[in-house]
């Protein structure tokens, strides 16, 4: 990890997913700026990781324009619907910046995702920044998941996306700093796979009425990504 | 956000407009507050900064733990550490925000990728490296053949801002003095 501190602006950060992240990242050498619609939500995240971090760099900002400037990364922790406007308004300050693109796109039922079939939440961002990096990431992790990354001695696998070496070299380290094993699925055009993916896990949690802890676990199965090649393939969702 | 680097680059080269885009599209812009560092010492510089409004400055510190400053950056100027960002070494170098800046960062990707689409891009990079190396050799003749009131008086001769936007102990670690040393010598100017 560099030296230099990076700055990460988290758009959304008092929702369910952007304060998973916030507190997951707030222990590694990091400035969190955290941006939510709602600043109530922010006062006791604000708190909670300062209980956990006492030497935690995070600040509120009340606009999230101003956060993306300041910004190194920006992570979207919005809803699909609400990226446009938030991408109409950072646009500016966000080019030639990482951008993470957490969303699974899904109807409001989650019968299926808002998307057509040849593209994805994070490609349609792409569009919306064509001079940002957008990275897929944190999609296939549910917010339960960041409490707990590790289950029975397994490490839960985190799915990567993006078209950019550099960029996702900045990404594995903030997964990797949540406690998540990342795997570089591939390029952008991957994300579509990567949030049907998530999709089919959500439909499982809402019909068994789970607790949404539940990773995924490919490595333990299909070892030759963890470089321990004994032939098995397959994956698992991790339980409790 | 781009003022200040379209006018830098029309001072020196002519561009299209479609080159310019091109250029700026490849710019991070970035705000940063004052006591911020844009790099640190053991990292490597991978990029040229051209502050848009603000100052930095880069500095070294020596095993006794004292602060060696090298240069300043203001409106208008670049900021990085060429040596790292040339041998792809860590820097040996910190650089600091010394008032709330806004800049505008060239990844070393970016700044390739322009230097081979625009050839004005080129011309005026070469431009600014060869101002940089002069201010340098300026900098080490200075250095090293002046005494404490001449380095002052080439100072306020060439750099008039740094005595506004500077603290003094800065100033007299850019001059390789000590702040009592300025003081006397600055005593002596206003005298």
């Amino acid at each position: 990890m560099p030296i230099t501190k990076q700055t990460i602006a988290i758009i959304g950060a008092g929702g369910n997913m952007g304060s998973a992240i916030a507190k997951g990242i707030a222990g590694g050498n990091y400035r969190l700026l955290l941006f939510d619609r709602d600043p109530d939500q922010l006062e006791s995240l604000i708190e909670k990781i300062q209980q956990d971090h006492p030497n935690a760099d995070v600040v509120p900002i009340d606009c999230a324009h101003e956060c993306s400037w300041e910004a190194d990364i920006i992570i979207l922790a919005v809803p699909h619907q609400a990226e446009k406007e938030i991408a109409d308004k950072i646009r500016d300050v966000a080019t030639q910046k990482i951008v993470i693109s957490i969303a699974n796109p899904v109807e409001e039922d989650f019968s299926k995702l808002t998307t057509t079939s040849d593209t994805s939440a994070a490609e349609e961002l792409q569009e919306w920044l064509p001079h940002s990096k957008v990275i897929k990431a944190f999609n296939t992790t549910f917010a339960a998941d960041f409490q707990q990354p590790i289950i029975d001695g397994k490490q839960a696998d985190a799915f990567i996306a993006g078209n950019e070496k550099e960029a996702l070299q900045s990404v594995i380290e903030l997964v990797e700093t949540v406690g998540f094993n990342p795997i570089i699925a591939g390029d952008l055009s991957v994300s579509g796979t990567l949030e049907r993916m998530q999709l089919l896990l959500i439909q499982l949690m809402i019909r068994n009425n789970d607790d949404w802890l539940a990773p995924w676990n490919v490595t333990e199965w299909a070892p030759e990504l963890s470089g321990d090649s004994t032939g098995l393939a397959g994956w698992k969702i991790l339980r409790n | 956000m781009y003022q200040q680097l379209k006018e830098s680059l029309q001072e020196h080269v002519s561009l299209t407009d479609e080159q310019w885009e091109l250029c700026k599209n490849n710019f991070r812009p970035k705000r940063m507050l004052k006591r911020q560092f844009l790099l640190q010492e053991g990292d490597v510089c991978r990029q040229l900064t051209f502050v848009e409004k603000g100052a930095l400055y880069s500095y070294s510190v020596d095993s006794k733990g004292n602060q060696h400053v090298l240069r300043f950056a203001f409106d208008g100027w670049w900021i990085a550490d060429l040596q790292s960002f040339f041998t792809d070494n860590p820097s040996t170098l910190n650089i600091e925000v010394l008032e709330d800046s806004e800049l505008l960062v060239l990844d070393r990707k970016n700044h390739e990728k322009l230097l081979e689409e625009i050839p004005a891009y080129e011309r005026y990079h070469r431009i600014i490296v060869e101002n940089a190396y002069v201010a340098l050799q300026k900098r080490v003749e200075n250095a090293l053949g002046l005494t404490a009131e001449e380095k002052y008086a080439r100072l306020i001769k060439d750099n008039p801002e740094f005595m506004n936007r500077v603290p003094l102990n800065l100033v007299a670690s850019y001059l390789g003095m000590s702040p009592e040393t300025l003081s006397r010598v600055r005593g002596n100017f206003s005298g």
